[in-house]
């Protein structure tokens, strides 16, 4: 008997893997009649799960762990099965401020080390002078793109909170912002900063990947009440997610599934753009054309606890709530890998570029560690 | 009686904006500023310093707006999200029409919620005349399409209007279609065979 379930997204390339489960007919295979629902705003597409309009979202993975720990103003338990995707962010500034670092960068630009210590010297001297402070945007208080942000910051010993401001900006008026110099950068995810570059706005600085290699993006979420009254739907839905990215993974689809998100896209996202984001080789920074990295392969979309652990922490240590083993545990429990697809591999670990090392077994010690590191500065 | 509240709107539709302040001022709330969809929201907000913001559903900027909370330093009050979960009835009432709302922490709920029934009631209003707009446009659509596929069958048949009009009719019921579809295939057709 087929099941019709109700998916809300927002318009970006990671949503990849619902078009492809749809697309390809891996849902129906299993039972599952998809309707995608495209929407504007992260805030929508929670507070449409939460009030039962969608039965499954396309979601932030710290937005899914901050609604569920009722971090915020919502509190509503939500299970993640299976993960959509790792990377696929960028950070792109404004012509005026590459420039700038260029001139205080002492080393390799496409070292964030050496970017970040550039930008503060540009953050104090705007300080010294009482100018606007450098304003950074990104999408969403509870989303890695925000999280990437104060990694690079703290590299250049930068307060995200006092020394710059960081802003929410939807993505689809960041060229604009960046035009008009109310924003002097953001870290944004596919297609967004292509589309800056290719309008001319701004240029990519880092990959999202120069900064958290195998970061965690988007999961699919379900209320949690529901998910396990409807367990069999549930991992039909997941598992056509694991069936879409063995198809999306392999080589001789790429094209397939280039024409597919080239169709899903807006219309100033070309094929050649999709093909970059796409590239999970060797990243390129610096003068890099597209954000490339998205992995949407089997290994990147296991919901390991750990990645649960991990953002829990990275929101502790934004300020965003405070450190008790009980969170931790409910953060991890967010993660359900017993009703994703079965992949027997270990999943990806983040590894951020700068600071201490991360062990989900001990988050106060990462926590104290990041905390000195500040200190020291 | 307590002050004014002061109610933002946030809405890339002038003219829904304008049944919405006009409601709102019907309802006694004089201090209503409609901002638009662009770039220094929060600046914006800062300057008004409302006790209620209304946003379109459809704007990406609520995205902005939930900063707010983590800000608050910024913002004069902190500002909390009407999302009490014990009025489902009103969320789904608010996710229908298209709209939510963003209150000051500590507005009591008597004073907000007519505000959201007005907000509501003219979001659906305005949906429903839209719709109607909608309709009629078709409708003269239709009409036209009909009028120039009636034109041609009677030059095609040397017929009169009348008969035109019935023959077309026929074919619409026998094919079980709408009439302007029957208009549109023999317009289409005509131009072919042109």
């Amino acid at each position: 008997m087929t099941k019709r379930l109700r998916i809300g997204y927002v318009p970006l390339t990671d949503a990849a893997l619902l078009h492809v489960a749809k697309a390809q007919n891996f849902a129906d295979a299993r039972g599952i009649e998809l309707e995608l629902v495209a929407d504007s705003s992260w805030a929508n597409i929670r507070d449409k799960l939460v009030a039962g309009y969608f039965d499954a979202a396309h979601m932030l993975a710290p937005a899914a762990i901050a609604v569920s720990l009722g971090i915020g103003h919502i509190e509503a338990p939500l299970l993640v099965p299976v993960v959509l995707g790792l990377n696929g962010n960028a950070i792109t500034v404004s012509k005026e401020l590459f420039e700038a670092l260029l001139q205080e960068a002492q080393g390799d630009m496409s070292n964030p080390r050496v970017t970040a210590k550039a930008l503060a010297r540009i953050v104090a001297r705007r300080r010294e002078r009482a100018e606007t402070p450098v304003t950074l945007g990104h999408v969403f208080p509870f989303s890695s793109h925000h999280y990437q942000l104060r990694m690079w910051l703290r590299a250049g010993h930068i307060d995200p909170d006092e020394e710059v401001r960081l802003v929410v900006v939807p993505p689809p008026f960041m060229v604009e912002t960046l035009r008009k110099g109310q924003v002097d950068g953001f870290c944004v995810g596919a297609p967004w900063s292509a589309l800056a570059v290719a309008a001319g706005a701004g240029a990519i600085l880092h990959q999202g990947t120069d900064i958290v290699h195998d970061c965690p993006e988007k999961v699919l979420a379900f209320r949690a009440e529901w998910a396990l009254s409807h367990k069999e739907e549930v991992s039909a839905l997941a598992e056509a997610v694991g069936d879409a990215s063995r198809w999306a993974a392999s080589p001789s689809n790429r094209s397939s599934l280039v024409t597919l998100l080239t169709s899903t896209a807006g219309k100033d996202v070309t094929a050649a753009m999709l093909e970059r984001i796409l590239d999970t080789s060797a990243s390129t920074s610096g003068s890099a054309l597209v954000a490339s990295g998205l992995r949407l392969d089997e290994d990147a979309i296991k919901a390991d606890p750990a990645q649960a652990l991990w953002l829990f922490a990275q929101m502790v240590a934004a300020g965003q709530t405070t450190y008790s083993d009980a969170l931790a545990e409910a953060a991890a429990a967010v993660y359900a890998p017993a009703l994703g697809p079965p992949i027997p591999r270990a999943a990806a670990t983040p590894v951020v570029f700068d600071g201490p090392a991360f062990s989900p077994n001990d988050i106060p010690s990462y926590l104290a560690a990041l905390e000195d590191g500040r200190t020291s500065a | 009686m307590s002050r004014d509240l002061r109610i933002a709107v946030i809405d890339k539709n002038p003219l829904r904006a304008a049944i919405l302040e006009d409601g709102l001022r019907a309802a006694g709330h004089m201090s209503v500023v409609h901002i638009d969809d662009t770039a220094d929201l929060l600046g914006r907000i800062h300057e008004i310093d409302p006790d209620v913001i209304l946003i379109d559903l459809e704007s990406p900027s609520r995205d902005t707006l939930e900063q707010m909370f983590k800000v608050s330093r910024s913002v004069a009050r902190p500002i909390a999200m009407f999302v009490d979960r014990s009025d489902a009835a009103m969320i789904d009432a608010a996710i229908d029409a298209g709209v939510s709302a963003y209150i000051v922490d500590g507005l009591h709920k008597d004073r907000v919620k007519p505000i959201l029934d007005t907000t509501i009631s003219r979001f659906n209003a305005f949906a429903k005349l839209k719709k109607e707009l909608e309709t009629v446009k078709s409708q003269l659509e239709d009409r036209k399409v009909i009028d120039r596929a009636k034109a041609l069958v009677m030059r095609a048949k040397a017929i009169p209007e009348e008969q035109a009009y019935a023959l077309m009719r026929q074919v619409a019921m026998n094919e079980n279609k709408k009439i302007a579809e029957v208009a549109r295939s023999i317009i289409t057709a005509a131009e072919l065979l042109r």
